[in-house]
């Protein structure tokens, strides 16, 4: 029997309800729909105050730390997004701050991101790709980027970021899978 | 004029999805004269057939198809959903669709654009890097072969015409329409022409094409028409049944099976899963997916932001089977229509 893929989605949203966490539970969904996953999500929003007090990773409340540890233990990780100024939140960024350097190294990261306009797209590569490089993950070719047109409050109209998605996946799942599968191989 | 309601059909070949079996063009062509005679019979006002030259597509001479249902209808208005002018002759254009109208008494229309596919352009020896000229002097020598005859005339890319004899005349102007799917020049385009705009709003939310609808009668005043005599209809796929699940769970797979052929990236189709589907089926979503009462609520709403004058439905896209083809026909004719009719009319007279 197959281990169901530890999905992460760190959903950047600093308010509720979100179209960051509507296009993240799109994504998991879509994920859901092929291989067998435990879905955990992570709202920064939800961290607070905890998060945004704390400098040190010894000095957070548990609700962080275990947002840490499973983002830290993840086979794929959503990172999702609201553009904010250009690039993503601070508290965002903050989160990460607080991630082993070298816990995602290798781990399949899928790039999400949500603006007012189309204008924030590159958001995607240049602001979140450069931030996972760093973490030297694996991050999936296909971003995903939306702006308000795509929605009607939270529900995701836009087919072609059905599709985007469902391309995402299937670029991302098969490397998720072996890796997966080789780190439960007793050495 | 009363609000009109209608559907068209491309003719896809799509194979059916729980038996793998394409269906002979012969048949689809049949189906589709079959789909009009019923479409006629519960007072529809319009039905549309468009225009693509592939392999799995039954219609590439529209004309040709309206002209059958000619001699099987007696209301129903006939139109080319659409006519890709800008790869088709004009003059043969008109002459089709005059003969149409002359069957029909009076019921041809022509819906003009300039090609979302592009397999016509070699097929008929046409430069894609000409793709706007094309159509721009072409929808030029059809509307002046509407108004003259015999007709001089003179472009770029195609030969003069000399006292060109363009016949047989029909007993009327025909209607030309300008598809547009969201270029804001080919709106302004309609609106300097002054004439109808069919906008195509395929997916995604419908709210998003309100600039286009006011870019349209903004610029057409600019340019001296009168926005209140310029029909706006709007185009989008759907399926209706009994209820909304009904309607979703009938036209889904046959849907997904068309959308797969036809929506290709990387070399791939590229499904529509259910959930994108069910999307398009709320309030805020472009496809008319549902029972009776979610259609009449969308167009209501869609009248409300629109002020339109149609709608067109693209029924059953990917070929849903003709019985159910048949069904939906009928309850958006005696259960929509009569309704949406209704309410139209009563929200004129208050806005009067």
């Amino acid at each position: 029997m197959t281990t169901p893929l530890k999905v992460v989605a760190v959903v950047g949203n600093l308010q509720k309800p979100s179209k960051t966490r509507a296009l993240a539970d799109l994504i998991v969904d879509t994920l859901g729909d092929s291989e067998q996953i435990d879905a955990t999500f992570i709202e920064i929003v939800d961290l607070l105050p905890g998060l945004a007090g704390t400098l040190d990773r010894d000095q957070v409340d548990t609700a962080t730390a275990d947002a840490l540890a499973a983002v830290e233990n993840a086979d794929i990780v959503i990172a999702a997004s609201p553009v904010f100024r250009g690039s993503y939140p601070g508290l965002f960024k903050h989160f990460f701050d607080l991630v082993d350097q070298y816990a995602l190294a290798n781990t399949p990261v899928i790039l999400a991101a949500t603006g007012g306009s189309d204008r924030h797209a590159l958001v995607l590569d240049h602001a979140l790709r450069p931030l996972f490089a760093f973490f030297q993950a694996w991050t999936a070719p296909v971003g995903i980027y939306l702006s308000a047109g795509d929605f009607d409050g939270t529900t995701i109209l836009n087919p072609e970021v059905f599709e985007r998605i469902e391309m995402a996946a299937r670029d991302v799942l098969p490397v998720a899978r072996m890796l997966a599968d080789r780190a439960s191989v007793p050495a | 004029m009363a609000f009109e309601l209608g559907i068209y059909h491309f003719g896809e070949l799509t194979p059916d999805p729980t038996t793998g079996k394409m269906m002979n063009p012969g048949v689809h062509l049949r189906h589709l004269v079959e789909q009009a005679t019923v479409a006629d019979q519960v007072g529809l006002d319009v039905f549309g057939v468009g225009e693509h030259h592939r392999t799995d597509f039954a219609v590439s001479s529209p004309a040709v198809v309206l002209a059958a249902m000619a001699q099987a209808t007696n209301s129903i208005k006939l139109s080319s959903a659409v006519t890709v002018l800008s790869s088709d002759d004009p003059v043969r254009v008109f002459q089709q669709f005059s003969t149409v109208d002359l069957l029909s008494e009076g019921r041809a229309e022509i819906i003009a654009g300039r090609g979302s596919y592009t397999e016509s352009f070699p097929l008929f020896g046409y430069d894609l890097s000409q793709y706007n000229e094309l159509f721009a002097e072409k929808l030029d020598l059809l509307l002046k072969l509407r108004d003259e005859n015999p007709i001089n005339w003179e472009g770029n890319l195609r030969p003069s015409l000399v006292d060109g004899d363009v016949t047989p005349r029909p007993d009327r102007q025909i209607p030309v329409w300008i598809a547009v799917g969201g270029t804001p020049a080919s709106v302004v385009r309609a609106a300097k022409l002054g004439l109808p705009l069919s906008l195509a709003i395929i997916g995604g939310s419908y709210q998003q094409f309100e600039p286009f609808v006011d870019l349209y009668r903004r610029a057409a005043a600019d340019f001296g028409h009168d926005p209140k005599n310029l029909k706006v209809s709007i185009a989008s796929p759907g399926f209706v049944d009994t209820s909304k699940q009904a309607a979703l769970d009938t036209s889904y797979p046959y849907f997904q099976a068309g959308w797969m052929q036809n929506h290709h990236q990387r070399g791939n189709g590229v499904p529509m899963p259910r959930r994108a589907y069910e999307a398009q089926a709320t309030t805020a979503g472009a496809f008319f997916l549902g029972g009776p009462q979610e259609i009449i609520d969308k167009t209501m709403a869609q009248y409300e932001l629109f002020h339109h004058d149609r709608i067109m439905i693209q029924m059953g896209f990917g070929n849903v089977p003709q019985k159910d083809m048949l069904r939906a026909i009928e309850i958006l004719g005696t259960e929509v229509a009569p309704v949406v009719r209704k309410e139209i009319e009563s929200l004129k007279a208050s806005e009067k």
